[in-house]
């Protein structure tokens, strides 16, 4: 089932010199798949894994993640 | 794949090879009645070390060529999988204690109750490492 939130993610660590999913996985404290996991809205992570991703990139929550169940 | 996926591989392939002989030689080699549950015993003792041999060494392979990956915590997608998987394995047990009961008022023989019990436990080991290795594959 799709989750109702879209990311980011790609992006951003593209923007952040092609960081890889393993980089970042390090420092948000969980493994390389379940970054590839989330950036694929396969997996929907913890308040608290989701803050730690957008403090990596400096960026507020909503610029990582956007709710996007069809009916905005 | 993951050195959690990989251990999970082996403990399926593992459980099925080594109850898999157990449960044929049950039915084809043991005697039956009462002294059933003595050779039961037995053979039980044996599968139950082999596993404890065989998981031990092919993990300890695995995590050798890729130690920081063993020696990593597991994160939160990982503990739901693992919550979910013993969570799909509670319903076999749940069947089996049931079938259980009623074997027992049927009044089935120890040797028999003995290796149904058995047999529910590896059901519901069974499901749980399936469920996991489903989940690792659908959202990995």
């Amino acid at each position: 089932m799709a989750l109702p939130f879209t990311n980011d993610i790609r992006t951003l660590r593209f923007l952040a010199g092609e960081m890889t999913q393993g980089d970042l996985g390090e420092r948000v404290g969980v493994t390389r798949q379940t970054i590839a996991a989330i950036e694929q809205g396969k997996y929907s992570p913890s308040l608290e894994v989701a803050f730690r991703i957008a403090h990596v990139f400096g960026k507020p929550l909503e610029a990582v993640f956007q709710w996007d169940d069809g009916t905005d | 794949m993951t050195f959690r996926e990989k251990t999970h591989w082996v403990a399926l392939v593992v459980m099925i090879a080594a109850f898999g002989w157990y449960f044929f030689r049950l039915h084809t080699a043991l005697p039956h009645g009462p002294g059933n549950i003595a050779a039961s015993g037995s053979l039980l003792t044996v599968v139950t070390i082999g596993i404890i041999v065989a998981m031990s060494i092919i993990i300890g392979v695995i995590a050798a060529r890729s130690p920081s990956e063993a020696h990593a915590a597991a994160d939160e997608r990982e503990r739901a999988i693992h919550w979910r998987g013993t969570h799909y394995a509670y319903y076999p047990i749940v069947l089996g204690v049931w079938l259980c009961i009623w074997m027992i008022f049927a009044g089935y023989s120890m040797p028999t109750l003995l290796n149904t019990l058995l047999a529910v436990v590896v059901s519901a080991e069974l499901v749980r490492i399936g469920a996991q290795l489903y989940l690792y594959r659908r959202d990995g």
